[in-house]
């Protein structure tokens, strides 16, 4: 039996006529720009899904108090830590949408949303901040607070039949148990996508 | 125009994604999200095999419950006779076909109650049918796609149901407040009450058929303005559900009452 060698150099084996090489997906760099385009953008969209179908389980490890992270949020703050104020608002407002079409449409979750991603594009992060582990925590901590308290206020001014102390007690919980997992859980899809977005900038360039 | 033209090659593509992504978000939200809901339930359907939990069958051989299930039988039967002999004409019970269904997820923000079930038009759920669990009342089914539904539980901070106290008729508007227990405003100041009285709908509840179980007494404050205030301990786990049944919607709506209310 052949001990693979460390270090660049193939081993030569015979190869039997069953194992012919193995088909190699080539690397990004030599694809067609179009289709690496729209590679990135179905990557960027499957994202999205997967946060979205996320929302509603209650996994062991990812419930607080029957709360679970605000993948959305982390998306919105993962999208727009590295890109222009209005880039971030956008996205804010998109996921604002379909968080609505998840659970009601009034009040909107889009304000809240792309409050945060102005606020984090305004931040600028690879301008002022180093990349580290704990930076990221903790902006989503701080936004995540900051989304519920501004839809607790659309609730309060909506008035509609909801007693206003009873949804800022309840706030109490939600915001913090809210930014607890959200800044845990952060990190899990913040690396991932923004490796990816790095890449593909990379070789648009 | 020569500027225009170039401006237009080189943001034409990005204007355009950016318009469809918007107009799609916008067409998923006045769609109450159709599409990812049925995404969710087919990637959900093979995990509820891993997790069949009780049937209701077997929930139901404890020796208690059936001799409660006897004794109800038993007053049924003598209601219908009384009720009879007067004259009575009662709203439609809630006798029908329920539908069994299971809870596949819960809600997807911090601040609805609301839960997702795993059955939907398919099998004729349709908004504003009733949605039980073990215990009692757990809320209303607020939208529906062909293979799942969602239902606003009673524990949301918007849902306000009429009810009455079992034993002495008193009446009130329960109001949830996001955990599992809930807040009971009697319509009068000093009502006929004390700690331990069990709750169910009245015949004053619009949305809901009359008699269903909600809930029990915890604590009285009898003092608050401008009527007493009482917190009820929900019977159903709102916070663990699992299966649920789901009734159509009341028939008659009105209460017809043909015997006059002697006691409040």
């Amino acid at each position: 039996m052949k001990i693979p060698a460390f270090g660049g150099t193939r081993q030569k084996k015979p190869k039997s006529p069953r194992r012919k090489a193995k088909f190699q997906i080539q690397p990004l760099s030599r694809w067609h720009p179009r289709i690496r385009q729209l590679l990135g953008w179905m990557v960027t969209l499957g994202s999205v899904l997967l946060c979205l179908l996320l929302l509603p389980t209650r996994l062991p490890g990812m419930e607080l108090l029957g709360i679970g992270p605000n993948w959305l949020l982390i998306w919105v703050v993962a999208w727009s830590v590295k890109r222009p104020v209005f880039s971030g608002a956008l996205a804010g407002i998109v996921l604002g949408l379909l968080q609505d079409s998840m659970t009601s449409p009034n009040p909107t979750h889009a304000l809240s949303l792309g409050i945060v991603g102005i606020l984090t594009g305004l931040l600028q992060k690879q301008r002022f901040i180093e990349e580290d582990f704990i930076s990221i925590a903790v902006i989503v901590f701080g936004m995540a607070v900051l989304a519920e308290t501004i839809f607790g206020l659309q609730l309060t001014l909506i008035g509609n039949e909801r007693k206003v102390t009873d949804i800022w007690t309840y706030y109490q919980r939600v915001a913090l148990a809210s930014a607890i997992l959200s800044s845990l859980w952060a990190p899990v899809l913040y690396y991932p996508l923004n490796r990816w977005w790095q890449k593909m900038k990379l070789l648009e360039q | 125009m020569v500027t225009i033209r170039r401006w237009w090659d080189h943001k034409g593509l990005q204007i355009g994604l950016l318009a469809l992504v918007v107009g799609s978000a916008w067409i998923l939200r006045q769609t109450q999200g159709e599409l990812v809901l049925e995404t969710y339930y087919a990637i959900t359907r093979p995990l509820e095999m891993l997790q069949p939990g009780p049937t209701p069958e077997e929930r139901i051989r404890d020796a208690r419950i059936l001799e409660l299930q006897t004794r109800i039988v038993d007053l049924e039967s003598e209601k219908t006779n009384l009720q009879g002999f007067l004259g009575y004409v009662e709203k439609e019970p809630l006798a029908s076909r329920p539908i069994p269904a299971r809870v596949i997820g819960r809600s997807a923000d911090h601040w609805w109650q609301q839960v997702t079930l795993n059955r939907g038009a398919n099998v004729g759920i349709q908004e504003g049918f009733i949605v039980k669990a073990d215990g009692g009342l757990v809320g209303l089914v607020q939208s529906v796609t062909p293979n799942t539904s969602r239902v606003l539980l009673i524990s949301d901070l918007k849902s306000q149901v009429g009810v009455s106290i079992s034993r002495t008729a008193a009446k009130g508007v329960l109001r949830g407040d996001s955990s599992a227990e809930a807040v009971l405003e009697f319509y009068e100041k000093v009502p006929n009450v004390k700690i331990g009285d069990l709750v169910s709908t009245s015949t004053y509840s619009q949305k809901f058929p009359s008699g269903l179980a909600v809930g029990r007494i915890k604590s009285l404050d009898l003092k608050k303005l401008p009527a007493s205030v009482a917190k009820i301990d929900l019977f159903p786990p709102i916070r663990s559900l699992d299966w649920v049944a789901v009734y159509p919607k009341p028939e008659n709506q009105e209460s017809v009452n043909e015997v006059p209310q002697k006691s409040k």
